[in-house]
């Protein structure tokens, strides 16, 4: 008897306990959207580590202003999925701040559900311009837009590259490939027009299939252009059969740019071992020059790439670094600030925020626009201070070579070895 | 003149190994006239098996096969006892559901076991055989003429074993060749196995030359239903000469006209043949299996 009543008290006290902490501290809830299974779920749950290490990183310090931070998970593999995960989030959960979501088409489908349902929606990396090109109210895209990696990768070529290969820009061959969806095609347009204002023409300028299965008619195609410098917009697979298609067919340029995705991903490694040194990736910096950053973001982001490598066995990829990045801006910048939680306050504090460049754990800083882009009135909740660059593959891993200041190394391998001597 | 040429032989290899995946789906379908919409998940997971048996063995993946392709036999008829068979006798669309829900499941159990990364072997020959300026990649050479052997092989054993009668004489007439003795059931049984058997060669000369991934069965499953479409449904010699039709039609028209359109093309071929040709172009009129009914 003495023991049922000993066990009792027991079962109650545990009960008060936690339904008092509960009221104490009700998680926030936050709705983060990615490909989880699919063609993209590789790069999608790379995404979903970093947070989830973002999420445990911030639980242990307490949460936010002692509230800990839940994820529910919304399986966004295709944009039609995209949005009816994000309205099941909403509607039934009740969620009220929304992300992700790792690519563009997914985070264009995940925004206009957000923006319908009246929720919050902080894009981490989806990077098309029209994300923030609709005048929608709630969503802000903390990574860059898609022309801000062409910007980056040109300027590459005409700072640096063109240096490097001694000769004047306009004598140098450059040559355009990108993939045909979103993003590939949002990248090269933005490569092709900025060019342009730079007096460059294009030597070879085509979009091609993300699912080619055979990449020799577009490898023969650049052997008759003979470029100098190659920009290349792909994804995972279709780079390394690209790569491997110009290595069977002896193609070589002097310069090769890749642009994020398929570029920056340790697939390419993992798949063409080390014949993807010397290769060159406009993309989120993987890792930045640590000068750059606040002190405090500095420890942050040791802390960071130690567990991530303890977690994944490898090094963060540019875009899993930046949708910590995003996150940690979130959990540290944003959701302090806040009482009610609700869209328009976070909105209000979102458009606010003034976190110059090394804020961010990839060297970029937070500032949000309505009104920036000229040809763009509408282009509302841009990031102007997302920083892109340029690393290159080496050896050892990756160093982030442009710009100077962001750079953790010089570039090397300029002109890149033939084939025949890789 | 050598662009031309490379970009031919380049289509007709590639066409080949096309081909080799597209006649386990071919058979299948000429004999129990369904559509396997999990073929390209079959792909995957013989490509998983390739892949694995060389981490574990280092055995390359044309030595991996003699396992591989017993095991996905196996494989084949355990999903055709559990998935398909079941389905046989209710309306076609049962059976369609069916081989989807498959195919999506299998995706996704690949997708929790293996991860979403990219998996490769490393080079088997170094560099490619060159002719003057024609370059050929060795694994897609072999390809080529394993397809070829396979082919012959396969068109042999339809035609002068017993086994290839009694699949002759069903797919002639399923009720007289059972009253003719014949077990229809443990035939059908046979081919979806065989088919998947074949689809387990087709990985292991496919894993040299493509990384594998939970959906990169997504990437090569419509070439494979264009190719079974073009050649004569049913048609084993029809899919070799429809993969490589679709091999050469999309390396030339990617570079002549647009790498974009190289899909757009075949595709338009495929409107066409489905629209004046429904048997395929090797086709016969209302006999969807030529190879196996003359």
């Amino acid at each position: 008897m003495r023991r049922l009543l000993r066990l009792s008290t027991m079962f109650a006290s545990l009960l008060l306990a936690t339904t008092m902490s509960a009221g104490a501290q009700e998680p926030i809830k936050i709705g983060v959207l990615l490909p989880f299974t699919g063609p993209l779920a590789k790069n999608g749950i790379e995404n979903w580590e970093a947070m989830q290490i973002a999420r445990e990183m911030i639980n242990e310090r307490g949460g936010v202003n002692g509230r800990k931070i839940e994820y529910l998970q919304g399986d966004a593999t295709t944009p039609n999925a995209a949005i009816s995960e994000t309205e099941r989030l909403i509607t039934k959960e009740g969620i009220k701040i929304t992300t992700g979501s790792f690519a563009s088409p997914i985070a264009i489908a995940v925004s206009q559900a957000a923006e319908r349902n009246g929720a919050f929606h902080w894009e981490t990396t989806g990077a098309a311009e029209i994300i923030t090109r609709r005048g929608f109210k709630y969503t802000f895209q903390v990574g860059a837009p898609a022309r801000k990696y062409g910007q980056a990768a040109v300027d590459f070529v005409f700072d640096d590259l063109a240096k490097r290969l001694k000769k004047p820009v306009t004598d140098l061959k450059i040559a355009l490939l990108w993939e045909n969806r979103a993003f590939g095609k949002s990248v090269g347009d933005g490569i092709r027009a900025y060019s342009q204002t730079k007096g460059i023409k294009l030597a070879y300028d085509e979009g091609y299939d993300q699912t080619a299965t055979d990449m020799t008619p577009i490898v023969q195609k650049l052997k008759d252009v003979t470029p100098d410098i190659l920009i290349a917009i792909s994804f995972p697979n279709d780079a390394i059969l690209f790569q491997r298609k110009a290595k069977e067919l002896d193609f070589n340029v002097n310069a090769f740019v890749g642009v994020s995705a398929g570029y920056s991903s340790p697939d390419l490694r993992d798949s063409i071992g080390d014949s993807v040194v010397g290769i060159f990736v406009a993309d989120f910096p993987p890792k930045v020059n640590a000068n750059v950053l606040k002190p405090e973001v500095k420890k942050v982001a040791e802390e960071f790439y130690k567990r991530y490598e303890a977690k994944l066995k490898r090094a963060p990829a540019g875009h899993a670094a930046a949708g910590f990045s995003a996150i940690w801006a979130l959990f540290t910048e944003v959701l302090p600030k806040a009482k009610t939680f609700q869209p328009d306050e976070l909105r209000e504090i979102a458009l606010k925020l003034d976190l110059p460049e090394g804020s961010l754990v990839n060297g970029s800083g937070i500032k949000f626009t309505n009104f920036d882009w000229a040809d763009d009135p509408k282009d509302a909740g841009q990031n102007l201070r997302a920083s892109i660059g340029v690393w290159q593959w080496t050896k050892a891993g990756n160093e982030e070579v442009y710009p100077p200041s962001l750079a953790t190394s010089e570039a090397a391998m300029v002109p890149l070895p033939k084939w025949s001597n890789r | 003149m050598s662009t031309f040429i490379q970009l031919v032989l380049s289509g007709v290899l590639i066409g080949s190994v096309y081909a080799l995946m597209s006649i386990g789906l071919t058979l299948i379908f000429g004999v129990l006239r369904i559509v396997n919409f999990a073929h390209g998940e079959f792909l995957m997971i013989a490509m998983y098996g390739a892949w694995a048996i060389s981490q574990l063995f280092g055995l390359n993946p044309y030595v991996a096969a003699i396992a591989i392709v017993p095991a996905m036999f196996l494989f084949g008829a355990i999903v055709y006892r559990l998935v398909v068979s079941p389905a046989l006798d209710k309306p076609h669309l049962v059976v369609v559901f069916a081989t989807m829900a498959l195919s999506i499941f299998l995706q996704n159990a690949a997708l929790m076991a293996m991860t979403a990364d990219l998996r490769d072997i490393p080079p088997i020959f170094g560099r490619s055989l060159t002719i003057g300026p024609i370059y050929l990649k060795v694994e897609l050479l072999l390809g080529f003429l394993i397809t070829i052997l396979c082919t012959v092989a396969l068109q042999w054993m339809i035609k002068k074993t017993y086994l290839g009668k009694a699949i002759r004489a069903t797919v002639q007439d399923g009720e007289a060749a059972m009253l003719m003795g014949i077990p229809v059931p443990r035939i059908f049984l046979i081919t979806f196995a065989g088919g998947s058997a074949l689809v387990g060669l087709a990985a292991c000369v496919m894993l040299p030359l493509f990384s594998v991934f939970p959906s990169v069965g997504l990437n090569f499953v419509l070439i494979a239903f264009v190719i079974v479409v073009l050649g004569g449904m049913g048609s084993i010699e029809g899919a070799l000469f429809g993969g490589i039709c679709v091999g050469v039609m999309q390396s030339l028209s990617s570079y002549y006209i647009a790498p974009a359109f190289g899909q757009l093309f075949f595709f338009v071929l495929f409107l066409l043949v489905m629209i004046f040709r429904p048997n395929g172009l090797l086709g016969q009129q209302g006999a969807a299996t030529v190879g196996m009914n003359e």
